[in-house]
């Protein structure tokens, strides 16, 4: 296993798609919400009436539209990684050096899993960073206690948002395709603000991190989140067995 | 090493392989030859259990594929159609890589637990590092390019990187598709003379190939294979091995086409 998850790290951390991904998830968020600042200060009323909540210069404003970027832009971001992870042995066609292993398929599977998990809890730390030192920059005074437990959901936002993109590693396995994952990763997106905009709430897992963000943590219960995690956990295993029974046969 | 009995395998479409009856036996060379489309890389598939045998049974080191513990797995090296390699790691790092998922990472002697050596057949250990990816770049002649990247090196230096990922660990069952694919002359003599001596050595191997003369010079059987069956050995002591090739499979396939007839 150990052998499986060293092999793994170098090739996200030696790749371009964790270089850009990682880029885009923290540095386009940030960007994003810089636009966003600039755009409110600037007294744009369209912004101000589309962003609602996340329409005011203060940690508030800052952080609800920091959730809002997060529960779409980065559940796309996170898939499209876990995508390429899972995708790309069957596009580049190493698949087949995956077999004859005394590293079970499982196992590499797990690992692929695994250090997407320690790379997306990194750039769910960093994004959160970012976004105080963009607050600290823009004056917002020294972070509440209120508004540290934002950050701190911020962040949890933003690792359960990577945690359930794991449905698109089970897709790129059963149709062999990248691009067929990345399309999952799309539908997921849709998919949780489809579910959220027709009141599916809490207990849809795709949505319930998002609105336990947005809400102050009123919107989804200990349990609704819990239900998130265990979605995600069941989509490991999914494909975990799915690795182990892989076969070649088209 | 390597046995098949009656195996059979139909892909959707009709496909596939039928009644797979042979078996490779240490120290020894056997070459699969056919026309495009005949079966070989299915057949390769089925040893490595990239597919499972609809029916009859693959068995490699004496066990049923689907039965083989997983350090058994560490005393195979293969390489089917595509090389073990990423194109964003250089070749040294892409041998690295290579060594560990073939077992480089623990002592296969020892308590199993990481200790940053690798044992060959003979019993002597290598560090990984320190050793192994040192003497495959070498024994490869990959030492010019051992730092670039996999996605900038030519078709031939490839193919000697994921020839060189397959058998640097010393496997002892040995299953090459095509391997000497795009590789110019002093490769493919290298690729030779590598094969010889690792089934001097007891490795029993495995290698289909297009190029007649060159199995000749190094199988000590040749299997011919046609329609997904295989139909026999081929004499190599000929000097016309080309149509000797040619003239078995064309009785073949009138016969097929006889009993065809006959049935319908």
């Amino acid at each position: 296993m150990n052998a499986a998850i060293r092999v793994e790290a170098q090739k996200l951390v030696r790749s371009p798609v964790g270089v850009i991904g990682s880029l885009a998830l923290v540095a386009g968020t940030l960007a994003l919400l810089g636009g966003i600042t600039a755009a409110l200060a600037s007294g744009n009323p369209e912004l101000t009436a589309k962003v609602g909540v996340a329409a005011t210069l203060d940690w508030d404003g800052l952080l609800a539209s920091a959730a809002q970027i997060t529960s779409a832009g980065a559940l796309l971001g996170f898939g499209v990684v876990l995508s390429w992870m899972f995708g790309r042995e069957f596009a580049d066609g190493t698949i087949t050096g995956l077999f004859a292993l005394p590293v079970s398929r499982a196992r590499i599977a797990l690992a692929k899993l695994a250090v997407y998990a320690v790379w997306a809890a990194a750039v769910s730390v960093l994004l959160t960073v970012g976004i105080l030192a963009l607050g600290l920059t823009l004056n917002y005074g020294a972070p509440s206690a209120e508004t540290w437990a934002a950050l701190g959901r911020q962040t949890v936002l933003t690792i359960l948002t990577a945690a359930v993109a794991a449905p698109v590693a089970w897709v790129a396995t059963l149709t062999r395709s990248l691009l067929a994952a990345v399309g999952g990763a799309i539908a997921l997106v849709i998919v949780a603000q489809v579910g959220a905009l027709a009141g599916a709430g809490g207990w849809m897992p795709l949505a319930a991190p998002a609105l336990w963000a947005m809400s102050n943590g009123t919107a989804a219960n200990p349990m609704q989140l819990a239900l998130t995690v265990a979605f995600s956990a069941a989509l490991v295993g999914l494909t975990c067995a799915s690795w182990a029974r892989l076969q070649l046969n088209r | 090493m390597l046995t098949f009995e009656n195996v059979s395998f139909s892909f959707r479409g009709g496909a596939g392989v039928r009644n797979l009856t042979f078996e490779v036996s240490p120290g020894e060379i056997v070459a699969l030859v056919g026309l495009n489309g005949a079966g070989k890389t299915t057949l390769m598939r089925l040893a490595l259990g990239m597919i499972r045998p609809q029916q009859g049974a693959a068995r490699i080191f004496g066990q049923p594929l689907d039965a083989v513990p997983s350090a058994t797995w560490a005393k195979v090296g293969a390489l089917i159609e595509v090389p073990l390699a990423y194109p964003e790691l250089t070749v040294r790092e892409n041998l690295h890589i290579a060594s560990l998922l073939h077992g480089g990472g623990r002592s296969q002697r020892g308590s199993g637990r990481d200790s940053g050596f690798v044992s060959n057949r003979h019993g002597s250990q290598r560090t990984i590092d320190g050793s192994v990816v040192d003497e495959s770049v070498e024994t490869w002649r990959l030492a010019p390019v051992a730092d670039r990247r996999f996605r900038r090196l030519s078709l031939g230096n490839r193919q000697r990187v994921g020839l060189a990922a397959a058998l640097q660990h010393d496997p002892q069952l040995i299953v090459l598709d095509e391997p000497s694919n795009a590789l110019d002359p002093a490769s493919v003599i290298l690729l030779r003379d590598q094969l010889v001596q690792r089934a001097k050595q007891g490795a029993a191997i495995l290698v289909s190939s297009h190029h007649l003369d060159e199995v000749a010079r190094i199988a000590h059987r040749v299997l011919l294979m046609n329609t997904g069956r295989l139909i026999g050995e081929l004499e190599i002591t000929g000097t016309d091995l080309e149509r000797a090739f040619f003239e078995r499979i064309r009785d073949d396939d009138e016969r097929r086409s006889e009993t065809l007839g006959a049935s319908r």
